[in-house]
């Protein structure tokens, strides 16, 4: 089997198929700190994407409760499973099994196959805490003592990915001028093993047209230039879609590359599935660490140290850069933060957005004297 | 890749093997139909033959313990039409495709050459194998209705979709460009549609099957006391596409697969007949 090298992990595996970077990677930054969970990114993947025959229970993208929701059930608690007990890290570098190292006897990497059940219960666990609180509990500190977050999910258009290393049809393929993972409708036979190979289970059989379906990285938009749907409708702004550049090829000013290579503030999930995920999330800074490091690997301290600091207004750039974050459909290839505004440039370096910090106020006077009135706190 | 060099070093040596006394099936002549139901008295009288299966152990994903172990087959040939008949124990009956769950199954194999040395992992690059396919999931359609969403849980409830008329029975009411978008687009649409369980698959080595643009074979499995029985019946040239080099009075090859839904087989997941079996097809008198 070919080697290929994962910088996420730092170190080499063995991975079924030859690997060339593709041209542009597709990566997406969400900012776990503001993600209230309205599912509005939910809905406007399904209208979009899964209203057929066969898809009502799909959901490309999925919004859950940490600790306890899943979609399907207990996703990332059996891949923690199939990984073992001998996950660790020694620094930034990974020394325990991945999903490849964990193969049984005829397969090519540890799997698990969700049941009918599994996938029935999109909002089991919400909004539940990780314990029970009692009446009068003040939380001053961070960590909280009972906490709980939402982990918004779409298909992590992995560098090396299970799925197309499962797929005995090769109906799968990563696109070369973007990374985007999509399955051959016309190849796919319906065989699951896909489904049984992601660890994120973001791919999903279909029963009517019975092939399996996945995220497609809304494509049509992004080749457009356009972010995807989830992103452009988050009301939360907690989004961002752009590409990743491998982390020799560092361009600070593009947003994705700044967020997750130079400031190091995003992280990718379960990086010891050994796949390398693109949608990186910057973590909660009011979950207990350990469980944070499970989810997203040592970088963890790093990032919230960081993420702690601009919110004490000391990464200017940091802080600019978020306010791009749902200021416009169009994907930002590089930013700039300058005079109280962050700019963002398309491909061709051409402004699309311009962004104030802070935006324009007035502050009036509670009682106006000349109309001898007290003005009510509305707009 | 390693896999595939051990695939044909394999098959190399399952090739030879086969050359020693293989005994022949033999596809006798009969003038007057072959008929596609397993159970009609004409089978009776034919010849069977045990073909033994293992585990498909040569590509991932394998089958480490095959579950299914041998198969009885039998032939007839009318001299445009050549007809299998297969019967095999199976305990359990799987006659769906759903989430985590699969379907029985069945598949005749024929190299394009008719050569014992093509390679048995489906045929090699420029070395052309034909796979009738039958699935048990197919015949639930044809027979009990299209295995769709009301059929498959009958207490579900969704209020709309978009795309499609009303009351939205696939396929009947997803005949329409925007519709089709959502469930896999309109080949996919037809492959579902076919008015046949057996489909028509070409091979040039593992991982390259496809379905051929033209899907005449036909077929008919019946499940009864703890065995499927299935037919599988083609013409032996069909205009318009390609064709094995096989017809009447010529000898050729095949050999068998079976898939058991119930142990997870689908795919690569399957016990089948390591070696080419010698097929006579016997000539009108």
């Amino acid at each position: 089997m070919p080697t290929v090298y994962n910088w996420q992990i730092r170190r080499e595996l063995d991975y079924p198929y030859e690997h060339e970077r593709p041209k542009k990677q597709f990566a997406m930054v969400m900012d776990l700190n503001k993600c209230i969970a309205c599912q509005t990114c939910t809905i406007a993947c399904k209208t979009t994407w899964t209203p057929g025959r066969g898809q009502e229970y799909m959901l490309w993208n999925n919004v859950e409760t940490k600790p306890y929701g899943f979609y399907p059930l207990g996703w990332d608690v059996k891949l923690l499973d199939l990984l073992g007990d001998s996950q660790k890290w020694v620094d930034a570098t990974y020394e325990g099994p991945t999903l490849f190292d964990v193969a049984p006897e005829g397969d090519t990497l540890g799997k698990w196959m969700p049941d009918e059940y599994d996938w029935a219960f999109p909002n089991v666990g919400e909004d539940e805490v990780s314990e029970p609180v009692d009446v009068g509990t003040v939380m001053e500190t961070l960590p909280h003592l009972a906490w709980m977050f939402y982990l918004p999910r779409i298909c992590n258009h992995c560098t090396y990915p299970a799925c197309v290393a499962a797929c005995p049809r090769k109906a799968i393929y990563k696109r070369p001028e973007d990374g985007i993972v999509l399955i051959d409708p016309e190849r796919c036979e319906g065989y699951q093993e896909c489904v049984a190979a992601c660890p994120y289970k973001k791919s999903i059989f279909n029963a009517v047209a019975r092939i399996s379906q996945k995220c497609i990285g809304c494509f049509p938009k992004v080749e457009a230039g356009y972010q995807p749907q989830c992103v452009t409708t988050c009301i939360g702004r907690i989004r961002l879609q752009g590409f990743i550049s491998p982390p020799d090829q560092v361009r600070p000013d593009n947003p994705i590359d700044f967020l997750v290579h130079v400031k190091k503030v995003a992280l990718p999930l379960y990086p010891q599935t050994g796949l390398e995920p693109n949608v990186y999330y910057i973590p909660p800074i009011h979950v207990p660490r350990s469980f944070l490091r499970q989810m997203f690997g040592p970088g963890v301290d790093h990032a919230l140290r960081t993420y702690e600091r601009m919110r004490r207004g000391e990464e200017p750039e940091l802080q600019g850069l978020l306010h791009l974050f749902g200021s416009t459909e169009r994907i930002s290839h590089s930013f700039r933060v300058v005079d109280g505004e962050v700019i963002g440039f398309d491909e061709h370096g051409r402004e699309i957005v311009r962004v104030p910090l802070v935006e324009p106020y007035q502050e009036r006077p509670h009682e106006d004297p000349a109309l001898e009135v007290v003005r009510q706190d509305i707009p | 890749m390693a896999s595939r060099t051990l695939a044909l070093a394999l098959a190399a040596v399952f090739a030879g093997s086969s050359a020693l006394a293989q005994e022949a099936l033999k596809a006798a002549y009969r003038a007057d139909g072959l008929p596609l139901d397993p159970r009609a008295d004409v089978w009776q009288e034919v010849p069977s033959m045990t073909v033994t299966l293992e585990g498909q152990t040569v590509t991932e994903p394998m089958v480490m313990e095959a579950s299914i172990t041998e198969v009885q087959v039998q032939a007839l040939t009318d001299g445009r039409d050549i007809a299998f008949r297969l019967v095999w124990q199976d305990t359990t009956e799987d006659r769906f495709q759903v989430v985590g769950r699969f379907s029985d199954a069945v598949a005749v194999m024929v190299p394009y050459r008719p050569s014992d040395e093509v390679p048995i992992t489906m045929g090699a690059p420029g070395d052309r194998v034909l796979i009738l396919h039958w699935a048990a999931f197919r015949q639930e359609n044809l027979d009990n209705g299209y295995a769709d969403v009301t059929k498959l849980h009958p207490n579900a409830v969704y209020d709309w979709y978009p795309h499609a008329k009303k009351p939205y029975r696939y396929p009947e009411d997803w005949r329409n460009q925007y519709a089709l978008a959502y469930i896999g687009g309109e080949k996919l649409f037809r492959k579902n549609t076919l008015n046949t369980p057996v489909r028509e698959v070409v091979a040039e080595g593992f991982g390259t099957s496809t379905w051929k643009d033209v899907q005449r074979a036909e077929g008919k499995g019946v499940y009864a006391d703890g065995s499927w029985q299935v037919v599988i019946r083609r013409r032996f040239v069909e205009e318009n596409t390609s064709n094995p080099d096989w017809g009447p009075g010529k000898r050729t090859f095949f050999t068998v697969a079976v898939w058991d839904g119930s142990a997870g087989d689908r795919g690569g997941r399957k016990t089948l007949g390591y070696a080419w079996i010698p097929l006579e097809v016997e000539a009108a008198p």
